[in-house]
């Protein structure tokens, strides 16, 4: 029997959405009273919450305080129960290091940490359910967390992952097409500006579509800015409502 | 009341042209935009432009910035310096206690190398003291290395994230302080404070608060 078949002569994808579609997405600020920022995002099957505290005193190693800025201080980890077979080791292993190097990298492109220096802000990121696109969904969470605790940003950080099938860009990619073989592209993207905080790429792919997948990615990630962005007025509003402005 | 505009980070509010940036603001290329999700403030101020500023509901966290006054509590002392936690930056109080260091010669602006910290603060004391600069420690660092000064018991990680205080003023000092009796006690001089229960003078570097703010 054939495979399944990532992009059908139609141009339905697995889940029978067309090529630049994104996937649902679903957020809400505000979900933890006793942290400083949180947030609960859920893109298709993938359900990422994140938390943020700060910006307080350097706490652990002292000397990595940096006198005219902020440290930013993330960890990423999966729940045991994310993934089709129980997670053995849910955080400490080499991918969510490297998946926390990049929140770190990509956070600290966007936050304006030189308002607070010799300080830290601490992101926390559990994925809950990972149907793919786990990067981007975290980054995604994180930027609504850090929204909600007052930190100030430069724009929002977008992030989405594209793959390239049959020629054709697939925007969103959940779990059965970034396994598919196929070469999968995260982009965190500051929309406004356009400009790009994190890319990064696995497996292979040829140089003259590196261009049609990098606009693909980007259109992706502005339409995920717009629903982020309603997400945010709307919680303003609500909060709003609720003190009486 | 005119309702006002909510905003989000990225948000362009205007141009520097028309208003002066404030907080929660940033400038970029000529063009003010807001780095937080709140709401727009334009506050007017006499001749000059407007300034522009992005307000949230709960105000997120400040920081001690140098030359601020703050208000902590003594948690440990040594004949070199005293160690604070630092409670209230001006009159906010903070969520987080941050960490500070009053040193020896900075205690009075007089006699700096007389001063006994025994004799100027005791773990409980709560003090007003004004941050320093950090570029002050610093010097002060090189200085250390310089003379081969350096004291035994500060690492260079103490010196470099520690907040620096000082309360070489009339008005930094002792404010509230406990006898070893356990009676508040009631300044008597700007070096000597007495306990009303057994009429008992110790030692302490005492503020000298502005008439307006005592109690009856």
């Amino acid at each position: 029997m054939a495979g399944l078949e990532l992009l059908s002569d139609q141009g339905y994808r697995l889940d029978g959405r067309k090529a630049p579609e994104l996937r649902k997405v679903q957020a809400r600020m505000g979900v933890f009273a006793q942290a400083d920022g949180s947030a609960y995002i859920e893109q298709g099957n993938t359900k990422a919450l994140a938390v943020v505290y700060g910006p307080h005193e350097m706490r652990g190693s002292r000397s990595r305080t940096l006198h005219d800025r902020a440290v930013i201080n993330c960890q990423y980890s999966m729940a045991t129960f994310s993934t089709a077979e129980r997670k053995r080791r849910p955080h400490g292993d080499r991918k969510s290091t490297e998946m926390s190097l990049h929140l770190k990298q990509t956070f600290e492109a966007a936050v304006m940490t030189q308002l607070y220096p010799r300080s830290q802000i601490d992101i926390y990121v559990k994925v809950l359910q990972a149907d793919g696109g786990n990067y981007s969904v975290c980054v995604n969470a994180a930027t609504l967390a850090v929204i909600d605790a007052g930190i100030p940003m430069r724009d929002y950080v977008c992030a989405c992952t594209v793959g390239f099938v049959d020629e054709t860009p697939l925007a969103d990619l959940c779990f059965a097409e970034e396994s598919g073989g196929g070469s999968s592209l995260a982009l965190a993207l500051l929309p406004r500006g356009g400009q790009i905080a994190l890319l990064q790429m696995d497996a292979r792919l040829h140089q003259d579509h590196l261009e049609t997948l990098m606009e693909a990615a980007m259109t992706a990630c502005k339409g995920v800015s717009k629903v982020l962005d309603e997400v945010v007025r709307q919680h303003l509003q609500e909060v709003s409502v609720l003190t009486g402005e | 009341m005119s309702p006002m505009k909510l905003c989000v980070p990225g948000d362009k509010l205007c141009s520097t042209d028309d208003c002066r940036p404030g907080t929660g603001v940033y400038m970029r290329h000529g063009y003010i935009y807001s780095s937080l999700a709140g709401y727009v403030l334009r506050k007017n101020e006499g001749e000059e432009l407007p300034v522009i500023s992005v307000v949230r509901e709960t105000e997120t966290q400040l920081l001690p910035d140098v030359g601020a006054i703050v208000t902590c509590k003594v948690t440990s002392i040594n004949p070199r310096f005293a160690k604070v936690h630092i409670l209230y930056v001006g009159s906010t109080p903070l969520k987080d206690r941050f960490r500070g260091t009053i040193r020896k010669e900075d205690v009075r602006a007089t006699e700096k190398d007389k001063v006994e910290t025994y004799k100027s603060f005791r773990p409980g004391d709560i003090v007003l003291a004004k941050v320093v600069s950090f570029h002050l420690l610093m010097e002060q660092l090189i200085f250390w290395l310089f003379t081969l000064d350096l004291p035994a018991q500060i690492s260079l990680g103490d010196v470099q994230s520690n907040y620096l205080l000082t309360t070489a003023e009339n008005e930094l000092g002792v404010v509230v302080a406990h006898s070893e009796a356990g009676a508040q006690m009631v300044p008597v001089s700007w070096c000597e404070m007495q306990c009303p229960r057994t009429h008992t003078k110790e030692f302490r570097k005492v503020a000298r608060v502005q008439p307006e703010y005592l109690h009856a």
